[in-house]
């Protein structure tokens, strides 16, 4: 009988003490282990038992994990880096704003004093900011096991649908990679109901312009399918344009046909179509005016 | 293994050294409501929304209902109880009392906690009112007096 | 003497509330806050299946201190009985448990453990089976031809059917004549309460005394030890009910939950004290439901808007069974459809539905909240009509002071006040707002108003017998003078966060002469308490337990002044009470002091003939009427077209609750009243699919207001004092919750004149409002 449940069920606590350490339980162990970093999502699922890991693996005590660089090639995140500390980073509001942006979109400041940034990617849940923001800007996501080493996957074979990753059940995410080429700007915008509920629809935005003319653009967008997914058809509609207001009505017009999108008791699927075209176009407006 | 307390921690409260054996799924909120003794820390939700259950832990305001009391060892904890007391409230209870910041006062607490914790970081009261304060839920106010208190608060000269 | 309305000095004061210090410090003392010897914790087994049969409950794996399975349950209680019943209701009362499961919340066991931890655990090594059958949730949906049946051997879904107010053919013949009826269907969702501290119990039976100690997070004490009582099968004086601090309330702690129940009967056959906290989830589906009506409703008027009928066809959803109140939402927005307009006719039809839903029952407001949204919707929707403004049409409309008192043709007695002296302050400062101009073109503004008479304080007993609550109306207040000079007032209301300890205290302090700090207010302990029937429910607790207080407290000082008049040789009507002294008027240096008087006549000294030593008063009071109190609001709104978010800007309130005791903490009523209103206006929804699995279960899915969605509200009073309430007081609890929605909702259709009529229906959440802005077209691109 599954029952109303606001206590964990029981499991083994493990708090190691270093990567190799962390890597070694999760190769070994043979039942259901969960790791723990900022837990905002995890402890509450445990709460609800809706998560019912054999073992938790906390991670918080290993060292090295936290980094956080930024400069002019992009962000390069430590999976433990708490979204409080990455949003007051001023290297980070320097190279890469954007991430600034829509950390302050998660939750509310008592949860980004937890929220760690490898959580809240591992965790891929599809109306989560971050992973779309990586998939705008083409970001990796850096993946270590015991036997195998470290890998860095793209955020395209990272996420594979609602909380699922290609992260094998033995590897731990190290890192997540944000990375900026000369020339680009990324913005992030979103709608939701109240400002730190998880977003109707959040679009990230990628450009590269010169003189007035959109050499390239990334547009990812969030809360709408099973996993952050890139418009292409507005991608290449936006190259070798005018940077004008009305490529950006173009841009939104094309959103609101690409954008996959379905309906819930909230919200239909058409206005998410509309929403992403509508934060498409704000965004345009926005960093062609920045420009 | 599981289901056993057998995970030993050492943690301050409130400036009060703390030694117990937790099991590994009790909640840092639990641990403080029932083991300690500490009831004013207050649960509502349990899944991380309603910011009752706010602490400081290492100056940070964070959902108590979300950490796990073994994550604490070695770390300092500050509830409601550390900051004033009934003959002698703090100059922020003074305020929330002053202004009608409260009714039911369940939610109470953990806002205290997140605004001590803003004055610990030395945020504006703006930082206060329009970032910090939505996180919390309460029922009764309509939040407009607990807004006045934190102005009120804030306007007296807060030292971070 | 001073009447029952004198203004003394501390009523009228905002005074500091008296329990603050001790929840600001962390020393409330909540259900989950007390902890006893041997206290073992309970979680209660729920249905998960909206419809079904409960085929098997096997406890065989299951490790735990106790398992009480549905069957069990059933042979050990006797149902809780129903306390308003409707015309031709044959439910009057639950069982409190069954095999027959008719909503997903439904309690089917009870499992006790040495931590709640454990308890969770042992539930999930029980092996239930439930046989599952169709179910439906929407009261609509429920009464089409084929739809599964709540109880099938009824052949339909109807609970109950029955009119109020003028009959239909005097309606329709109303209707026929007019030259103008704007008919809408309009739709009031369900509401989860959400107070902040869910329910909690802990029960305790002392088996040699054989005594029920039950410690519960409740409104109403006195009406959970009468239902526990009967349900076990105890003696009234073997049960007591004590509530400490209440972590609001709002009509969902008014009863006596199965729930609660099967805790006493825990620890009564485990011997040891048994607590049970309501957990979040469970709250979504345990705790009753507000709302949840359709309004087919019309109002007509002549060519110049001089309003002549209005009617409204209820649909009303009573969830899986008649809840403790039954049809009374749906009846209350019968009756107070009217609000303060001349109506010369008036008139609803109830029609309740049983569906595979949480019962529906009491929430601030109560059928009230419904009534405003339909009526001020449908004002707004006839001005627009007729070309006219909103604010004159109501004006025109609105009783005037000295029509006052009159009977309304739903049977109200209003009593008091100048309708239109909220609506005139109301206008006077919505005139005066320079909004700020919209970010861009693509946000609409908007300001409107609603307005409202409102039911308060419960009510001639005689009064609630003829419409079927079987809950005695009135209050009784006891008031002593310790030897010692300081005051104890006991009641039988409770607080629940509204402040209540401290404006008894005021009363009390007033009129006796003492600081108020001297006044102890004790509630909430069946053990202390004087009996309430219906304790705080009903924006009653100031209206009748107040002015219980000032009847025991002016007995109370007159018994001073006779002790102290035969002691000074002087005629009492002489004498007054002053900070702690008794002296000729206008001779401070005569007299005695209170304390030493006191002192004296508890040892039985210096008392006049046939004067008994006690210094203690109890006052019953039955008051002779309902209190009406009124308001006026108004909100100002900006849309995104875009979006279909809305923001309130910001937003007014005029209101005459009658004597204000004080005015901070009417502020806060009101205040709060309007935050859970703008919820409801803008987010709020228990969610069901068709069949009846709900699909909000978190605060994740179910919105309530942050501070961000709250605007500063600017507030103007006024005072017409009740006439019949010793005292002067009305009701302040419901109004903020009352009409806010209908003021937003009026503001957003302002904003939005292309759709206007379409606003039939909260929450005006972005996904329902873009989708009417975009089938109108007035969306970009």
């Amino acid at each position: 009988m599954k029952g109303y449940c606001m206590k964990p069920g029981p499991f083994r606590y493990i708090a190691a003490q270093s990567v190799e350490e962390a890597l070694d339980v999760l190769a070994s162990a043979e039942e259901d282990v969960a790791i723990l970093a900022g837990g905002q999502s995890l402890v509450s699922l445990m709460n609800l038992r809706l998560a019912r890991p054999d073992i938790v693996l906390d991670i918080n005590r290993v060292p090295g994990l936290a980094t956080v660089q930024a400069d002019d090639s992009g962000a390069r995140i430590g999976a433990l880096a708490r979204a409080a500390v990455v949003e007051r980073d001023a290297s980070v509001g320097r190279y890469v704003p954007a991430l600034i942006t829509a950390i302050g979109h998660i939750g509310h400041p008592q949860v980004r004093n937890r929220t760690t940034i490898g959580g809240n990617v591992a965790h891929a849940d599809p109306s989560s900011e971050l992973p779309g923001l990586l998939a705008c800007m083409e970001g990796t996501v850096t993946l270590a096991s015991a036997s195998r080493g470290a890998r860095e996957v793209g955020w395209d074979e990272f996420f594979i649908s609602v909380f699922t990753t290609c992260k094998e059940p033995d590897e731990l995410v190290t890192s997540v990679n944000f990375p900026m080429a000369p020339g680009w700007r990324y913005a992030y915008d979103e709608v939701a109901t109240r400002h730190g509920d998880y977003p109707l629809a959040g679009v990230s935005m990628g450009l590269r312009v010169d003189g007035g003319v959109v050499q390239e653009a990334r547009v990812s967008v969030v809360g709408v399918a099973d996993r952050p997914v890139r418009l292409s058809s507005v991608e290449a509609a936006a190259a070798g344009q005018d940077a004008s207001a009305a490529l950006a009505r173009d841009m939104a017009g094309i959103a609101r046909t690409e954008c996959p999108a379905s309906d819930d008791a909230h919200v239909s699927a058409e206005h998410r179509r509309w929403l992403a075209g509508t934060l498409v176009s704000r965004l345009m407006a926005s960093m062609v005016d920045a420009a | 293994m599981t289901g056993e307390p057998d995970i030993r921690i050492t943690t301050t409260v409130n400036d009060v050294t703390v030694e117990a054996q937790v099991e590994g799924r009790t909640l840092l909120s639990d641990f403080l409501r029932h083991d300690v003794g500490l009831t004013g820390t207050h649960v509502a939700c349990e899944h991380g929304v309603c910011g009752a259950c706010t602490v400081l832990v290492d100056d940070q305001p964070v959902r108590s209902c979300l950490m796990l009391a073994a994550q604490v060892d070695g770390c300092r904890v500050d509830t409601v109880e550390s900051l004033g007391t009934q003959d002698d409230l703090s100059p922020l209870q003074s305020a929330m009392w002053a202004e009608h910041g409260l009714q039911c006062g369940f939610c109470t607490p953990g806002i205290l906690m997140t605004v001590e914790g803003g004055r610990r970081a030395g945020l504006d009261v703006r930082q206060v009112v329009e970032d910090a304060l939505p996180g919390h839920l309460c029922r009764c106010t309509g939040y407009q007096n607990i807004r006045n208190a934190i102005e009120s608060y804030f306007a007296q000269g807060v030292q971070a | 003497m001073r009447t029952d309305t004198d203004r003394p000095g501390l009523v009228g004061s905002s005074v500091k509330r008296v329990n603050d210090p001790r929840l600001l410090v962390g020393r409330g003392r909540f259900i989950d806050d007390i902890s006893m010897p041997g206290m073992a914790h309970a979680t209660i087994v729920r249905s998960t299946i909206p419809s079904g049969t409960v085929t098997s409950f096997d406890v065989a794996d299951c490790e735990a201190l106790l398992v009480l399975g549905v069957d069990e349950i059933a042979a050990a209680t006797r149902p809780i009985p129903c306390v308003w019943i409707a015309p031709g209701q044959e439910q009057v009362e639950v069982p409190v448990a069954s095999r027959q499961v008719r909503y997903v919340g439904q309690p089917i066991g009870i499992v006790v453990a040495p931590s709640r931890a454990e308890a969770e655990d042992a539930v999930e090594c029980l092996a239930i089976d439930l046989a599952a059958e169709d179910g439906v949730a929407d009261s609509l949906q429920a009464l089409e031809p084929g739809a599964p049946l709540v109880y099938p051997e009824r052949g339909s879904n109807i609970g109950v059917e029955f009119p109020i107010g003028d009959p239909s053919e005097l309606v329709e013949e109303a209707m026929a004549s007019a030259a103008v009826v704007v008919s809408r269907r309009l739709r009031i969702p369900r509401i989860v309460p959400s107070p902040l501290e869910t329910r909690g119990v802990i029960a305790d039976w002392n088996p040699g005394l054989e005594q029920l100690t039950v410690w519960m997070s409740t409104q109403t004490p006195h009406h959970v030890r009468d239902h526990i009582a009967h349900s076990l099968r105890l003696r009234a004086d073997q049960v007591r009910v004590v509530a400490g601090d209440v972590g609001g309330g709002f009509g969902s702690k008014e009863h006596l939950y199965a729930d609660e129940l099967l805790v006493c009967l825990a620890a009564m056959r485990l011997g040891r004290p048994v607590k049970w906290i309501e957990d979040r989830v469970e709250h979504f589906t345990a705790t009753f439901h507000g709302r949840d009506a359709y309004h087919d409703a019309r109002l007509a008027m002549t060519e110049d808007g001089t309003f002549l009928a209005i009617h409204t066809s209820i649909t009303g959803n009573l969830g899986a069974h008649f809840s403790n109140v039954g049809t009374g939402p749906f009846r209350v927005s019968a009756v107070m459809l009217p609000g303060p307009y001349r109506l010369p006719v008036a008139g609803a039809s109830i029609r309740a539905v049983f569906t595979n839903t949480t019962p529906t029952g009491a929430y601030r407001g109560f059928g009230m909240q419904e009534a405003a949204w339909v009526r001020e919707r449908l004002v707004d929707e006839a001005a627009r009509e007729l070309g006219m403004s909103a604010i004159e049409l109501r004006r025109k409309n609105m009783y005037r002071s000295d029509e006052l008192p009159l009977v309304t043709p739903t049977f109200q007695e209003y009593d008091s006040g100048d309708y239109g002296r909220a609506l005139d302050l109301v206008d006077a400062r919505v005139r005066a707002y320079a909004p700020a101009p919209p970010a861009s073109a693509r946000i609409r503004q908007g300001i409107a108003v609603a307005t409202h008479v409102e039911f308060t304080g419960l009510g001639p007993s005689k009064a609630q017998d003829i419409v079927g609550f079987r809950l005695g109306g009135y209050e009784t207040a006891v008031v002593r003078m310790e030897p010692d000079g300081s005051v104890f007032v006991s009641s039988g209301v409770m607080g629940m966060g509204q402040g209540i300890e401290t404006t008894l205290a005021q009363l009390a302090a007033d009129r006796l002469g003492v600081p108020l700090e001297r006044v102890r207010v004790q509630l909430g302990d069946t053990g202390v308490a004087p009996y309430s029937a219906a304790g705080s429910i009903a924006s009653r607790s100031m209206t009748v337990g107040g002015g219980a207080v000032v009847r025991a407290s002016t007995a109370l000082r007159e018994k001073i002044l006779r002790i102290a008049g035969a002691k000074l040789e002087v005629s009492p009507s002489d004498l007054e009470l002053v900070e702690g002294q008794i002296h000729v008027k206008g001779d401070p240096r005569t007299g005695t002091s209170l304390e030493e008087l006191v002192t004296r006549a508890w040892l039985g000294l210096d008392l006049p003939e046939g004067e008994s030593p006690d210094l203690e008063c109890k006052y019953v009071h039955e008051p002779l009427n309902i209190s009406y109190p009124y308001a006026t609001h108004a909100a100002a709104v900006s849309v995104d077209l875009d979006t279909g978010q809305v923001a309130v800007d910001a937003y007014w309130v005029a209101h005459d609750s009658g004597v204000v005791v004080n005015p901070m903490i009417v502020d806060g009523q009101i205040m709060g009243g309007v935050a859970q209103g703008l919820g409801i206006a803008l987010f709020e929804k228990m969610l069901y699919a068709d069949d009846g699995q709900p699909l909000s279960t978190t605060f994740m899915d179910y919105l309530i207001p942050l501070s961000s969605d709250v605007p500063t509200m600017v507030m103007d009073h006024y005072e017409t004092p009740a006439p019949h309430i010793p005292g002067g007081m009305k009701g302040v609890g419901e109004g903020g919750t009352i009409v806010a929605p209908a003021a937003i909702g009026n503001a957003i259709a302002a904003a939005l004149p292309e759709i206007a009529e379409q606003i039939l229906e909260t929450p005006l959440s972005p996904g329902r409002l873009w989708t009417l802005i975009h089938k109108a077209g007035l969306h970009d691109g």
